[in-house]
């Protein structure tokens, strides 16, 4: 292979399988042609590296601690073996079985799937993160140690992987080096979902190993179960800040929003990415304002989980995802609500909408749909006055995954920029063939040790390159440019990836929500809504 | 007493590679419904030129969704004979990869061709190039046309195939001995027939023959190049199922059961009275923060215990 790290390496002991450096990472285009401009691309210290599993690449997404004697090592084999052997029965993983059974039975090895991959393209090609790299190595362990075949069958199947600690903790990491965008799955003739690969192994490691990034399972899933929200913030939390959210539409509209909260019967309960409140309120109190001037009949809940949509089992457990999914519904029904109706979360759109579908039986079985139909119907259905001369400035829009790719609502965002901003324009490629922003799969909010430097300069580096491409020929940090990302998560990676390549202060690139766009465009505000000022 | 052989050896093959197939088909159609995951486009969808889906229109639950069920069929079939992918993406490897697979589907169209020419030469049809019956003529020339191009295409991509792979280094690193058995097995099967072919039985008269003789319990003689390509090919049957061969029906599960299946949930319906039963399973994982033993509906309304 081009790196020399064949799959079988991954059981060999070694300080680290794959080298990352600056020099070998692929190409951005100008102003950052050069390389000086770019971050460094930041690695563990060596005390951190005698803590933590870091034999992968010299990144720890998960901080695994190093097991302290050969016993513990076993015991985490056979933990290891323990759960696969559970994801290949109906009772504990009929959730993706089918699926499942299908992606290890029948791929061709051809690996056609390499190239589609962002992360992949960007690292400069390391072997280690071929999206079918994961998926072999998965099956290879099957092989030999699940199906048992042994001496001249396994050698003829080529299942010749070492099942040991090493194997275990990089395996871990890598389940954590994927997006699971499943751009590879589009490009497969035979239909192998290396993503729902990612996804199972990072099943074992959370439903029976207890091992998970803390901010997707402590500080995400177990703290929004126990307090509302995965950032912490409480019902009590809530109110506060719907005042602030209804001081600030009158500060800078000057309308007097009453924000509706647990207004049972309502025809909309309209569930935020919670991160919203916190880290972009604006986005939230657009939302308000297009609602009440096109005189939907809407709430939000202040019920625990319920002003929080964030689900992030969708990305590692089933069991928490179930959770979360299924108080999300019981809020709804306690509000007596038509529908509910989610915000620019991504993740939160395929959570609620499309996977729990199969979750959610009997009365807990409420109408769930996207917000971008709604606001579509709105804008081009005359329920705003709209000025598209107020978004007279570069526009570009980034198609997060799980709305686009992986739940088909691809047209109504872009029927509302074309129809409010004269500057739109397309990345390349878009659509359902987007590329990830590098945040997804919980990327965006996991931060531990050298983890965010690698967010930055492997996983996010494509979307960096399709932005500056996009903008090419008006690159200089006078001309405004806004990259509509309509997905929190997705806002969070980009916030992020541009900090750290400073694209505002070199480039004057913006980022934000697309309900923003719209209220900026509204004639009955006198002052932009949009303020152009990193944040 | 040869000939009897052939003629058992024929039926084992044949019976065996069908209720393996059967076999597997009924293990992965029998697995319980799994949640949601969809990947757009969805070809049934009338929007799958750009992807659309249904979530595109608002309260999308309470508006007719068209789905086209045939386009969706013909699509997976077309690239069957297509592989338009790889076309697209992988074009060194399609070059290769597509005689490879058109020998193969031909050579099976050889075999039902054959089967059938046989059925209907017992019932007194003449097949042959002179033949008066029009059936006869067309059994003749395509039997013909599809043994040739089989023969040719396969033995031409298992080549290539095979140097495809030793040659490039990210293959060979994914590949398995058995990915290159299965090259040389099947060219050797491909030039068995491409020899029995122009040496032998040029227009596969005794081959017809052969098959008349399976189809009645009367095994007939056969010269000794068709006899080698008969047991290879019949061993070549017997193969098969123990490789991924099974992708060609597979494929369509993981389109339309999978990625395409985008049939929402509703209330009182099959799927959700299914879906019921597995809820109401205990689950065993073992992670502190799940409670082993419970169900996945108690599971799924509780909270984590521990971290």
């Amino acid at each position: 292979m081009r790196n020399g790290t064949g799959i079988n390496d991954i059981s060999k002991e070694c300080d680290q399988l794959a080298k990352i450096t600056k020099e070998g990472l692929m190409k951005l285009p100008y102003p950052y042609d050069q390389g000086e401009m770019e971050p460094k691309v930041k690695l563990l210290s060596d005390q951190e590296k005698g803590l933590f599993e870091t034999s992968l690449d010299g990144v720890s997404a998960i901080l695994i601690p190093k097991p302290k004697n050969k016993a513990e090592e076993d015991e985490l084999c056979r933990k290891f073996l323990s759960g696969f052997r559970k994801l290949l029965t109906k009772e504990n993983n009929w959730t993706f079985l089918q699926p499942l059974m299908h992606s290890l039975d029948y791929c061709g090895k051809c690996l056609s799937c390499s190239d589609e991959c962002p992360v992949y393209i960007s690292s400069g090609r390391q072997d280690i993160y071929r999206p079918s790299y994961r998926s072999e190595l998965l099956r290879r362990i099957k092989g030999r140690y699940i199906d048992g075949t042994g001496g001249f069958s396994s050698w003829f199947q080529g299942n010749g992987v070492e099942l040991n600690w090493a194997t275990i903790a990089r395996l871990a990491e890598l389940a954590y080096r994927c997006t699971l965008c499943r751009r590879c799955t589009q490009v497969c003739s035979r239909g192998i979902d290396n993503g729902l690969i990612t996804h199972e192994i990072r099943k074992i490691f959370s439903q029976e190993m207890g091992i998970a990034p803390k901010e997707l399972h402590t500080k995400g899933t177990v703290q929004q179960l126990r307090t509302g929200s995965s950032t912490g913030m409480t019902p009590a939390a809530l109110g506060n800040i719907v005042e602030f959210i209804q001081d600030e539409i009158r500060e800078k509209t000057g309308m007097n929003i009453a924000v509706p909260v647990d207004k049972e019967g309502a025809d909309v309960l309209l569930i935020h990415n919670a991160g919203e409140y916190i880290a972009w309120p604006e986005n939230p109190a657009a939302f308000a304002i297009i609602l009440e001037a096109a005189g939907i009949d809407w709430t939000l809940s202040s019920d625990l989980l319920g002003y929080d949509g964030v689900n992030y089992g969708v990305w590692y457990d089933d069991v928490q995802f179930s959770r979360v999914a299924v108080k999300h519904a019981q809020i709804a029904k306690k509000l007596k609500v038509n529908r509910i109706v989610v915000g620019e979360c991504g993740h939160a759109h395929k959570a609620l909408i499309t996977v729990a579908d199969r979750i959610l039986t009997g009365d807990l079985n409420i109408p769930r749909e996207s917000c971008l139909p709604l606001l579509e119907d709105i804008v081009l259905n005359g329920k705003l006055k709209l000025d598209p001369e107020r978004n007279d400035f570069l526009v570009t829009l980034h198609d997060p995954c799980n709305m686009v790719r992986l739940m088909g609502i691809v047209e109504p965002q872009r029927r509302i920029l074309r129809k409010i901003c004269p500057q739109f324009r397309e990345m390349t490629p878009h659509g359902v063939k987007n590329y990830c922003c590098g945040g997804g799969s919980g990327f965006a909010i996991m931060t531990s040790k050298s983890f965010a430097s690698w967010r930055s300069t492997i996983s996010g580096r494509m979307k960096l390159k399709q932005t500056l491409d996009v903008f090419q020929h008006e690159s200089a940090p006078e001309i405004k440019k806004y990259v509509c990302a309509p997905c929190s998560n997705c806002k969070g990676q980009i916030r992020e990836l541009f900090n750290d390549y400073k694209l505002w202060e070199t480039c004057g690139v913006l980022y934000g929500g697309l309900v923003e766009l719209i209220v900026n465009a509204m004639v009955d505000i006198k002052q932009p809504f949009i303020e152009w000022e990193w944040h | 007493m040869g000939n009897t052989l052939l003629v058992m050896l024929t039926y084992v093959a044949y019976v065996f590679i069908v209720v393996m197939y059967g076999k597997k088909v009924y293990r992965f159609a029998s697995l319980p419904p799994h949640l949601r995951w969809d990947l757009y486009p969805v070809m049934h969808e009338p929007k799958y030129k750009y992807g659309g889906s249904y979530y595109e229109h608002p309260q999308w639950w309470a508006k007719h969704r068209p789905r086209s069920v045939v386009r969706s069929f013909f699509w997976v079939l077309k690239d069957t004979f297509y592989l338009g992918e790889y076309f697209h993406k992988n074009r060194g490897y399609w070059f290769w990869l597509l005689p490879w697979h058109l020998g193969f589907i031909l050579i099976i169209t050889l075999h039902i061709l054959c089967f059938l020419a046989a059925v209907a030469m017992v019932l007194g049809l003449s097949v042959a190039a002179g033949s008066s019956d029009l059936a006869g003529r067309i059994f003749y020339y395509f039997i013909l046309l599809s043994g040739i191009c089989s023969f040719v295409l396969g033995a031409f991509g298992s080549i290539g195939m095979l140097v495809k792979r030793v040659s490039n280094r990210d293959l060979r690193e994914f590949a398995s001995p058995m990915n290159y058995f299965s090259y040389l097995f099947t060219l050797v099967v491909f030039l068995s027939g491409l020899y029995a072919w122009y040496y032998v039985d040029p227009t596969f008269s005794e081959y017809r023959e052969f098959w008349t003789g399976v189809i009645t319990f009367s095994p007939k003689g056969v010269q000794g190049g068709s006899v080698v390509h008969i047991v290879l090919f019949d061993l070549f049957l017997l193969y098969l199922p123990l490789t991924r061969s099974m992708h060609y029906i597979s494929r369509f599960f993981a389109f339309f059961w999978v990625y395409w299946d985008d049939a929402p949930n509703v209330k009182g319906s099959e799927t959700e009275k299914k879906i019921q039963a597995l809820l109401d399973q205990p689950v065993s994982w073992s992670a502190p923060h799940i409670q082993s033993g419970k169900k996945w509906t108690d599971l799924a309304s509780g909270m984590p215990t521990t971290d």
